[in-house]
């Protein structure tokens, strides 16, 4: 992936981008609202990840330029103001998802993918399918080998985003704000619990187990 | 050039301002009087005047000029109270009661004058009294002259005239003792509270001003500037509070983080040990400093408002729900008999996120502490009071009456559970977002001992229903 990074503080982004690039993306570094327009003008990028308070031209200001040009590449805010009324204002302004300072790279990493393929999917599905495992949005319907599974509502919606997101690592912070709606930190692993429930299951008593653990990062749903 | 203090204050302008407004009522007032009565004073003493000089018209008509004259005569040594003078045709006297005409030429038609009169008193000494008369010219060409002695109409106006400037200068006199009094009970009043905003200035916060129980504004003023100054000292004390139990929080895990790395690259520079593990172990400690950090944020930020930002109108129950929802697997997967009580048709004002967090750290308290085998129940009820309270109540050991005050602090935590997870706030977290909603966390003893169990906490987040 091509991603495009706009951050002022030259030591984080250098970290970044290390990081990105042994994940195997290829990144472009700027240093400012107004360089980071200049090259998101210049090249195509597949996802920008854009510091919020930066000097010249911030980054709220940096995206809403970005947008009212008609560039629809999504962005990543990475800030370190992480109350509602901040995230709002990030996301009003064209961002597509906002990262609180101070985070995990897995987390980055996890987020910055989780954008690149929500572009992909632009329709509107009504069925769902990974692998095996087959969901009906409509009739809220999930079969594995043809096999009916009943799922609480809310597990139907964790497992909704685990394969929207199949083949990705997605963080428990991620599941939390997405499928709960919350923007806390729950002190005990309760996703944790919640997902060991849907893994019993969606993988019990097949060979194969889907729903994966990416030590240091979160889970994977694999085909 | 400065005005003394007193004159400057603000109820001795007012009284100035009420004095000046006063003065220029009473002199419309004096200015309506005196004209009334002087004015009808005069009035009636010309009208007097005119039918005395036609009844001695009427003489003259009838008996001549001599009947005139006898009449003139004898009415000068009555004490009809008028003044007399007949003249011949060149105005030179004939007969009356005053040696010179005080008309000086004869007129030709009728005309009044007013003039002094020298009197002389019975005691010797002489006054001049204010007079005024009228003078005609009779059909045989001799001139009468009628008049009177108007002082004492006058004298009389003029007494009253006086008499209410007099009044007036007391009131003015008496209005300006009034404000200098008045002045100086408010500005002593007023100085009391300045002394403190000074105090307060030069960091002196536990300074009070005296609520005199009056129940008037400067009351009212006292007590908000007490208030103001409670939450202040409270709050900077919050922050010094916090900023000593950052340094001492985070100071242990920095100073085990730093160990830990500093004795792993000893190891891996001897080319032993596991520098990927240590990494690894170094990155859990730094996310547990950054929680720590976060948290003790959360709480400062929520502290340092007046009220909870982005406030939304919402259920209580379901949020109670959603969080119940979140938290049910994990007491079940504990072993614990997770049950939830909420009442329906409840509305709550405040911020949803706020409010679920802490709710969240109530159930992770109580799933945290409460031993396998307990209960774990989550109650959302309307108190009499009006009150919406979030109620979490545990089996567990619970906490000792004398403790309860003290767990709320942010990073105290109960020798018994040092072993658990967690940095000490999340019950601090709960009071703070209790404290911007206006509302309050309680502590109370669970259901009691039984079976080995107990006795248990019930922890409560009381929030007023607005």
């Amino acid at each position: 992936m091509r991603l495009l990074i706009v951050e002022d503080d030259v030591e984080a982004s250098d970290a970044m981008a290390r990081g990105l690039a042994e994940a195997g993306h290829d990144c472009i570094v700027a240093p400012d609202g107004e360089k980071g327009l200049l090259a998101a003008h210049d090249g195509r990028f597949d996802v920008m990840i854009v510091d919020r308070m930066m000097p010249r031209i911030d980054g709220v200001a940096m995206v809403e330029l970005l947008r009212k040009d008609g560039d629809q590449t999504p962005v990543l805010f990475l800030s370190a103001l992480g109350e509602i009324s901040h995230r709002v204002e990030g996301l009003k302004a064209g961002g597509d998802d906002y990262l609180v300072k101070p985070y995990a790279f897995a987390e980055l990493i996890a987020r910055v993918e989780a954008l690149a393929r929500r572009r992909e999917t632009g329709s509107v599905q009504t069925l769902l399918r990974v692998g095996e495992l087959e969901m009906d949005l409509i009739g809220r319907e999930v079969r594995r080998k043809g096999q009916e599974i009943d799922l609480q509502p809310r597990e139907f919606q964790l497992l909704e985003f685990l394969m929207r997101h199949a083949g990705q690592s997605v963080t428990r912070t991620m599941l939390l704000e997405r499928v709960w709606e919350y923007h806390f930190d729950p002190q005990t692993n309760v996703i944790d619990v919640h997902i060991s429930r849907l893994r019993s299951k969606i993988d019990k008593g097949f060979d194969r187990p889907m729903l994966q653990t990416v030590r240091g990062a979160g889970y994977r749903l694999e085909a | 050039m400065r005005l003394p203090r007193l004159v400057r204050t603000t109820p001795f302008r007012l009284t100035l301002l009420f004095l000046a407004l006063f003065a220029a009522a009473a002199s419309a007032f004096l200015g309506y009087i005196y004209i009334a009565t002087a004015g009808e004073a005069s009035r009636a003493a010309d009208a007097a005047i005119l039918r005395e000089a036609h009844s001695l018209e009427a003489v003259y008509r009838q008996g001549g000029f001599n009947g005139l004259n006898d009449a003139v005569i004898e009415r000068s040594s009555s004490t009809r109270g008028f003044l007399y003078l007949v003249m011949d045709e060149q105005g030179a006297p004939i007969s009356g009661d005053i040696a010179k005409p005080p008309i000086a030429h004869p007129p030709d038609t009728n005309t009044w004058a007013s003039f002094g009169l020298t009197q002389t008193e019975p005691d010797g000494s002489s006054a001049r009294h204010p007079a005024r008369g009228f003078e005609e010219r009779l059909p045989g060409g001799e001139l009468l002259f009628v008049g009177a002695d108007v002082g004492e109409a006058q004298g009389y106006v003029l007494k009253i005239v006086n008499a209410l400037w007099g009044a007036a200068a007391l009131v003015i006199v008496l209005g300006l003792a009034g404000g200098v009094f008045v002045a100086r009970d408010v500005s002593r009043n007023m100085n009391a509270l300045t002394d403190v905003i000074n105090a307060a200035r030069l960091g002196d916060l536990g300074a009070r001003a005296r609520v005199r129980g009056a129940g008037d504004e400067l009351d009212e003023l006292a007590a908000g500037l007490n208030d103001m100054l409670e939450r202040l000292e409270k709050s900077i004390g919050g922050l010094r509070h916090a900023g000593d139990a950052i340094a001492h929080d985070l100071r242990s895990p920095l100073t085990r983080l730093r160990a830990r790395m500093e004795a792993a690259l000893i190891e891996a520079e001897a080319g032993r040990g596991d520098p990927v593990a240590a990494l690894h172990q170094a990155l859990d400690d730094a996310d547990g400093v950054l929680k720590t950090f976060g948290a003790v944020l959360a709480i400062a930020r929520l502290e340092a408002a007046a009220a909870a930002p982005d406030q939304t109108r919402f259920d209580p129950c379901e949020l109670a729900a959603g969080v119940a929802e979140l938290y049910e697997p994990v007491s079940e997967e504990k072993g614990l008999d997770f049950d939830a009580e909420l009442a329906a048709g409840l509305s709550l004002r405040g911020n949803h996120g706020f409010i679920a967090q802490a709710l969240a750290n109530l159930l992770d308290n109580a799933v945290k502490y409460t031993p396998a085998g307990g209960a774990v129940m989550l109650r959302v009820r309307r108190r009499a009071s009006g009150d919406i309270e979030f109620s979490v109540t545990d089996t567990g050991p619970g906490v000792a009456e004398a403790d309860r005050e003290r767990v709320v602090e942010r990073f105290v935590r109960l020798e018994n559970s040092r072993n658990a997870p967690g940095a000490g706030l999340g019950l601090s977290l709960v009071a703070a977002v209790a404290r911007a909603h206006g509302g309050r966390l309680e502590l109370d003893e669970g259901p009691g001992c039984f079976d080995g169990k107990g006795p248990g906490l019930r922890t409560a987040l009381v929030l007023p229903a607005a």
